[in-house]
């Protein structure tokens, strides 16, 4: 047991010295009523090949998630995500964006990457998070994706073939991963800030 | 780890190790083949191309529709051209809505944005939902200036399988780019598996293996001890393999060993007393004539007048004489027990053993009644198959006859009227023929079962001890075994179990 807990300290305390490494970028980081609100750019995910593959035709993915940590922990206080499906019309020439049940239509690429991977003011977690660690030192991580299969749509392209062998199941969740994983990841943390008090 | 386990358990590892990792080498390179056949690169291209081709469409179709609102612009420039006025803008419209597939509606306006003319296509009967934009066209004839908005659709569906498509497409190249680490991740699961069967495998073999060197260890122990001298020795023996036959074949050499050394013993004790009997029987016999002589002498060379010391003489000499004639009988069976000669074997049936006996029954039974036959009821059986051993019939007839008149005794003693009974039978098992002699007497206690057939050891005031030590040596030369226990009538049982011929 004691070697189990030994293991589980040590990955634990492995991934949050991982997450403290990552490289800090400008985050613009204002408090409203108890909750952080946070602003940052993430448009370098928007590569030369990721900008081809939005202006393709086909329907895109642009998933951006922040989570607040405390300095030192691996520990997530809140997470925010929000995603956008980006579809250029080719029979209008301009770009559909669809932000959860909302769709707005969008000239050019550039105001795409602006809607969708420009933050400003984002409420990252709420109040009720943040009360606990008044005075603590803690750090935001993003993470920008392009193009992740969902989880749900995952399970539905790739699923195990009926039997009851135990090597399948097991091999189709790790092919899963990989496979649906995002085709282009940027993460970076923000500067130290300090729960207020 | 005892270096017997050690071996075996390489053995187990080696094999399954050899086994399952020649699976492993054998299904990383079928994993790879078939995966390598499952997600073709050719399979991969046709579908990017087939998006392409999905592409391309949309995109004519988005380059025929300029190209119709430009027809339109051009038709509506030449009316306007021709006629000055707008009067037949609508059915000139109205053609070209006909001709054009594209063209779902067409809405002519002038600079102050009032309407000129607007025609429209019927709605589609399947009623598919259609996707419409509108392409603007400005169209200036003389002094009239006209926006034409011509509207054009086509079928939604094309979008939707263009989409579904690019996602086919796209899962199909991902599965593509990874073919590599697809076969690994299979192959490093299938060997992780095969590592955890291997470690199971290892475990059972160790738990086995265990198993089979603790009997083992267990037999060399025992061994030793039987090398020491310990004969009680014996190992259990619960499985049905192997070291169980192992184990019981040990426990029947011990067994053997122990019966031996018994019989061994027992011959020799009986050996040493025949010894001492055949001395004493020299030493007393030679002074008994000269005792009885001495005496007769006495009695008949008294011619004195004491007729009292005469009658003393007289009881003297009576007691002299019977005690010799009591030495006598005893000297005479000691001398018998010393010259009891080695049993000499020869196939015979039991059965007609047990025939000469039931002839000498009448002869002991008037023997124990001292002249009339005791009134004892014998009864003497056999089976009706032969029953073939290796037997000396007279010697064993014999050791048979004492133990038969020792139960008619014990049965007339105790039913010295009538309701005495003594059963004698012969039958055979497997292995073993028996001959059986039991009564209804008192019995013979059970810690005195095992010294009955001691010599020297009886519980009669006239026996000698002799007749049963002489029936055991008897059995025991004839490589049996005599036995004692309770009768199911209440008396004595005594079996006497002599080996089949062509058994062990």
């Amino acid at each position: 047991m004691k070697y189990w807990l030994a293991a589980l300290v040590l990955l634990t305390a492995s991934a949050a010295y991982a997450q403290s490494q990552l490289p800090p970028r400008d985050v613009g980081v204002t408090w409203s009523r108890g909750a952080p609100k946070v602003s940052f750019s993430a448009k370098d995910l928007a590569d030369e090949r990721v900008r081809e593959e939005l202006s393709s035709g086909l329907r895109k993915r642009l998933v951006v998630s922040v989570g607040s940590h405390l300095k030192g922990s691996n520990w997530r206080m809140s997470m925010r995500q929000f995603a956008c499906d980006v579809t250029l019309d080719l029979w209008d020439d301009d770009y559909l964006v669809r932000i959860g049940n909302q769709t707005e239509r969008l000239k050019s690429l550039e105001q795409v990457l602006n809607r969708c991977l420009s933050v400003e003011g984002l409420f990252a977690g709420e109040p009720k998070n943040y009360e606990p660690q008044k005075g603590k030192e803690m750090y935001f991580v993003v993470r920008a994706e392009f193009n992740p299969i969902s989880k749900k749509q995952c399970s539905e392209l790739i699923r195990p073939t009926s039997g009851n062998d135990p090597v399948g199941p097991i091999t189709v969740n790790i092919v899963r991963r990989r496979i649906c994983r995002a085709e282009r990841t940027i993460e970076f943390r923000s500067e130290y800030v300090r729960v207020p008090e | 780890m005892s270096r017997f386990e050690r071996k075996i358990l390489f053995a187990i590892g080696l094999s399954v190790f050899l086994a399952l990792g020649g699976s492993i080498f054998l299904a990383q390179g079928a994993l790879r083949e078939v995966y390598r056949v499952g997600v073709n690169e050719r399979f991969g291209a046709e579908l990017v191309h087939g998006v392409e081709a999905r592409r391309g469409q949309l995109m004519a179709l988005r380059s025929g529709s300029e190209q119709v609102a430009d027809a339109v612009g051009w038709a509506v420039e030449a009316e306007m051209t021709k006629r000055r006025n707008t009067s037949r803008l609508e059915s000139v419209l109205q053609e070209l809505v006909e001709r054009y597939e594209l063209v779902y509606g067409i809405r002519v306006t002038d600079g102050e944005g009032q309407e000129v003319a607007s025609v429209s296509r019927e709605s589609d009967p399947s009623g598919a939902p259609m996707r419409t934009t509108t392409r603007d066209r400005h169209v200036e004839a003389g002094r009239t200036k006209l926006l034409i908005a011509v509207e054009v659709a086509v079928p939604d569906v094309y979008f939707e399988r263009l989409q579904e498509a690019g996602a086919a497409s796209e899962v199909y190249s991902r599965l593509q780019r990874q073919s590599a680490s697809v076969s690994d991740v299979y192959v490093w699961v299938f060997g992780v598996m095969v590592f955890l069967v291997i470690i199971v495998a290892f475990l059972i073999g160790a738990i086995v293996s265990r198993r089979v060197t603790r009997r083992v260890t267990a037999l060399a122990e025992a061994s030793r001890q039987v090398g020491a001298g310990d004969l009680t020795v014996t190992l259990p023996t619960g499985a049905t393999d192997e070291v169980t036959e192992l184990t019981q074949a040990f426990n029947d050499m011990v067994r053997d060993l122990r019966d031996s050394r018994t019989r061994i013993e027992y011959l020799q004790r009986i050996g040493a007393w025949q010894d001492f009997a055949r001395r004493l029987a020299h030493e007393i016999k030679n002074p008994l004539t000269p005792i009885q002589l001495a005496a007769q002498e006495m009695g008949e060379t008294y011619d004195g007048e004491n007729e009292a010391y005469r009658k003393k003489l007289q009881h003297a000499r009576a007691i002299i004489e019977e005690e010799v004639a009591t030495l006598r009988r005893l000297v005479g069976e000691f001398s018998a027990f010393a010259k009891l000669p080695r049993a000499d074997l020869s196939p015979s049936d039991l059965c007609d053993l047990i025939q000469s006996i039931e002839d000498s029954v009448p002869a002991i039974l008037e023997d124990v009644g001292g002249g009339t036959p005791a009134p004892v009821e014998v009864r003497v059986s056999c089976a009706t198959e032969p029953i073939r051993v290796r037997m000396d019939p007279m010697m064993l007839k014999r050791g048979v006859d004492n133990i038969l008149r020792n139960a008619i005794q014990a049965v007339y003693e105790a039913h010295p009227s009538s309701g005495g009974r003594v059963f004698v039978r012969a039958y055979a098992t497997e292995a073993a023929g028996f001959i059986e002699v039991r009564d209804n007497g008192p019995g013979i206690s059970k810690e005195n079962w095992d010294r009955v057939f001691d010599p020297y050891y009886t519980s009669r005031a006239e026996g000698t001890g002799l007749g049963l030590a002489i029936v055991k040596k008897v059995v025991l030369e004839h490589g049996g075994e005599v036995r004692l226990d309770r009768a199911p009538e209440g008396g004595a049982r005594f079996s006497i179990e002599l080996p089949l011929m062509g058994s062990r």
